[in-house]
């Protein structure tokens, strides 16, 4: 015990030196985890003295409260949507680019395809409500000149398509950084596994489907993860699209917490929509991990 | 020749794919900048077309309306920048050189973070920083930055240091290096390359940022451009000046797209090196 006091004295320095961080990452990181949990069991507009409410912001939100189960199916199908276009279309963008034999200009396609990232997402986001704009928008006019003038409508305003709308933001759907990944997924591929593929006559489609893609499963993995991750927890397009209208019909968790943190004065409502975020996001990422285990043992 | 003939048969149904793919993803922001030089009255008539001369003008009403923003942005994100720099490579090089009690420990604590969406803690931050009294302060935006920012950099710099390869290090001391010489004069400049993906990473992220500068500040001389630019785009879109509103939207891209330009190349190696060790 003495000698783990004295090791702990000698190295006093490695403890000093990543004081600074970790006051920090208690204040502004472990602290708020713990206070998020705990004041999701009181009733509390974050100045008054808190009441405790047991369990009953969270009965309230997954059997009482109309707004939250909008949010929910609102959310199942935007992420359901996001993920199967997350582990698909980019991975089509990376295989189109890597079967070019013209390494130059695949070089220009990559960096093209990467520019999205880097314009601020918030531009991305305003350009795109333009695009949607019922009087002046790009997607109005576009309809008007191919002679679909029929189809113009407010499409962030009109109930039935709001939630098409958002779903088709983005479209063609190549997200640089997942491209990237299953870019640099493709080109960790040794050659010699190609050279063997081309001489046993695996090529084109089935080369694609027998090779490159069990190979790349660990980032198919990571992608599924990470976009889930994004898809459930994102709300900043639908706020500065729609603010989650017409009504509530494109409201999503995100939201509504921070509607009901910052609007309404429910600090601890809010909480309970954050905590209950949190254990699905760890379940689903169990399940994933746990998926991934497997299937790569089974290779 | 013959080769060249043969490699564009068969990369021209790929390049006639992909340049379709590349022209519509990128279609929203060619339209951006063409009519950010159209008068908004040519804009209604002349609305797919090029501009028939270049109205500069729009660009002086915006970078008027934008500049403050994008000033405190600039401020907000070279501060965090160079703390999370900072904190981070002195942490990652503590982990990756020295053995002491309770290491794994510690490091596992701050590998758990990671597992914290940012949504459940938004509220109670918010409260810590109201607390401290830090509300419409510079400081309610660094300090968390810096905070959270530091996850992936001590990820990434401490399996960067622990390759770096020992002797270095040890022929060092045996010169009467003290530790603090080996790491600013070994380390740091060994790893040039990958502290500066590492900073263009974290500057892309607190350019991003919404949703915590919208609750922790709310005077608008303190907006960075994220929040800016909305308020901005309801002004400008509420009365239909699309001149200046499009050449706002594209001060606003065009410093970050052309530095990234310039940087692709470690910024790719960063995500790159990150996708293959996951």
């Amino acid at each position: 015990m003495k000698s783990l006091l004295e090791e702990i004295v000698k190295k006093r320095n490695c403890y000093l030196l990543l004081l600074p961080t970790f006051v920090l990452l208690f204040i502004f990181e472990y602290y708020p985890v713990f206070s998020a949990i705990y004041n999701s069991f009181f009733d509390w507009d974050g100045f008054t003295s808190p009441r405790y409410v047991g369990l009953n912001n969270f009965i309230q939100l997954i059997f009482k409260d109309p707004v939250m189960s909008v949010s929910a199916k609102n959310i199942t199908i935007l992420t359901v949507f996001r993920v199967l276009i997350a582990i698909t279309i980019p991975l089509i963008a990376a295989e189109l680019v890597f079967n070019i034999f013209n390494m130059k200009i695949a070089y220009v396609y990559r960096a093209l395809f990467v520019i999205p990232m880097v314009v601020p997402s918030m531009v991305n986001l305003l350009v795109w409500k333009f695009v949607y704009n019922p009087q002046y928008g790009l997607l109005n006019k576009f309809l008007k000149i191919i002679g679909l003038s029929s189809l113009c409508r407010a499409w962030l305003g009109d109930f039935s398509t709001t939630l098409y709308a958002i779903l088709f933001l983005g479209f063609p759907w190549i997200s640089s950084l997942w491209f990237l990944i299953f870019l640099a997924g493709l080109q960790n591929i040794s050659p010699d596994i190609f050279d063997a593929a081309k001489i046993d006559g695996v090529t084109g489609l089935n080369r694609i489907r027998f090779i490159d893609i069990p190979l790349i499963l660990g980032q198919a993995k990571l992608v599924l993860i990470l976009s889930t991750i994004n898809a459930l927890q994102g709300y900043v397009g639908i706020m500065v699209l729609t603010s989650g209208g017409p009504g509530n019909s494109t409201m999503v968790p995100g939201l509504y917490l921070y509607n009901n943190a910052f609007y309404f004065n429910k600090m601890g409502y809010a909480c309970s929509i954050g905590v209950i975020l949190f254990s699905i996001l760890l379940l689903l990422t169990y399940i994933n991990l746990k998926y991934i285990r497997s299937s790569e043992e089974s290779q | 020749m013959n080769r060249k003939f043969k490699e564009l048969k068969h990369d021209l149904l790929f390049h006639i794919v992909i340049t379709v793919l590349v022209f519509i993803s990128l279609y929203p922001f060619i339209f951006m900048v063409i009519s950010s030089f159209k008068t908004t009255e040519e804009l209604y008539h002349n609305f797919f077309g090029l501009p028939s001369y270049f109205e500069y003008r729009n660009y002086a009403d915006a970078w008027r309306e934008v500049s403050p923003f994008f000033l405190n942005t600039i401020i907000v994100s070279v501060i965090t920048m160079v703390g999370v720099l900072t904190l981070s490579s002195i942490d990652a090089y503590v982990f990756a050189r020295f053995i002491f009690p309770g290491k794994e420990i510690i490091f596992i604590l701050f590998l758990s973070l990671l597992m914290i969406p940012g949504i459940l803690t938004l509220v109670p931050r918010f409260l810590v920083v109201r607390d401290l009294k830090l509300l419409n302060t510079y400081w309610a935006l660094i300090l968390p930055y810096i905070a959270g920012g530091q996850v992936m950099p001590v990820f990434i710099l401490r399996s960067f240091f622990s390759s770096l390869p020992k002797e270095l290090f040890e022929a060092a001391k045996i010169d009467g290096a003290s530790e603090s010489q080996c790491f600013l004069k070994i380390a740091l400049p060994l790893s040039k390359s990958i502290l500066f993906t590492v900073s263009l990473m974290n500057f892309l992220n607190t350019w991003n940022e919404y949703i915590w500068p919208l609750v922790t500040v709310t005077k608008a001389e303190l907006f960075p451009i994220t929040v800016g630019l909305v308020v901005f785009q309801s002004r400008y879109s509420g009365s239909a000046t699309w001149g200046p509103l499009f050449a706002g939207y594209t001060i606003a891209a065009l410093p970050i797209v052309i530095l990234f330009l310039f940087t692709m190349r470690y910024y790719i190696a960063g995500i790159t090196s990150g996708a293959l060790k996951a």
